[in-house]
């Protein structure tokens, strides 16, 4: 299994850590200039999360730079499998990461990047993996 | 201006079709890195007019985190 090859979730922290330029994440920042290498969905709730952070003018400047990968770079508007939310819910995840672990599940995507260490570590047996960002790039780049 | 860009052409052409590959991604990519830089001076510059530019990490990964239930509340009521 590598994210050279295959489809990941970036979460929306490495999305905002790197559009901040967040000093203590620079591999966010590294893996978002990496784009043209990458494989990524971007679920709802991702889609979602970013529009809470983005004024419309920044969403609609960041979907004009993604669309310049449209075959690397896919966008999901459609809901989360409520059934799949709530079987997560009742593994122990709270209903956001639910929601998250839902999308992975339904998109069949493997691997999710994300700085939150935490990130459904109470879930045994998880269908995917999580990487951190420096992770992630030290995978690409191997 | 337009001089130079016909000369640029005729040079590009004058490449085999690997070699203009190439360089057209590499085109792509530069122009995608210029156009990130600028999203990102964007939205550090209305950061900082917010005061929200120093976030630690940490305050802003409890945001998201909080952003993420409320959004997930909405979207899955029932």
């Amino acid at each position: 299994m590598t994210i050279r090859t295959e489809w990941v979730v970036l979460d929306t922290n490495v999305w905002i850590f790197g559009l901040r330029r967040q000093p203590e994440y620079p591999a966010c920042v590294k893996l978002l200039s990496s784009l043209n290498r990458l494989w990524v969905k971007v679920p709802r709730q991702i889609l979602r999360e970013l529009q809470a952070n983005l004024s419309d003018e920044e969403m609609h400047e960041l979907f004009r730079l993604l669309s310049r990968y449209s075959e690397r770079v896919d966008t999901q508007w459609d809901k989360a499998d409520p059934l799949l939310v709530k079987k997560y819910q009742r593994l122990g995840c709270r209903p956001g990461d639910a929601v998250i672990a839902a999308h992975l599940e339904a998109l069949e995507v493997k691997t999710i990047v994300s700085e939150n260490r935490h990130f459904l570590s109470e879930v045994q047996e998880l269908p995917f993996r999580v990487l951190s960002s420096s992770e992630a790039l030290s995978e690409l780049m191997s | 201006m337009l001089a130079q860009i016909d000369e640029l052409a005729e040079r590009i052409v004058s490449l085999d079709s690997s070699e203009q590959e190439i360089l057209l991604n590499r085109v792509a990519e530069l122009n995608f890195q210029r156009g990130l830089k600028a999203l990102s001076d964007k939205y550090r510059a209305r950061l900082a007019q917010e005061g929200k530019l120093d976030q630690k990490a940490d305050e802003v990964l409890a945001e998201l985190r909080r952003i993420r239930e409320d959004i997930a509340a909405s979207d899955y009521q029932n």
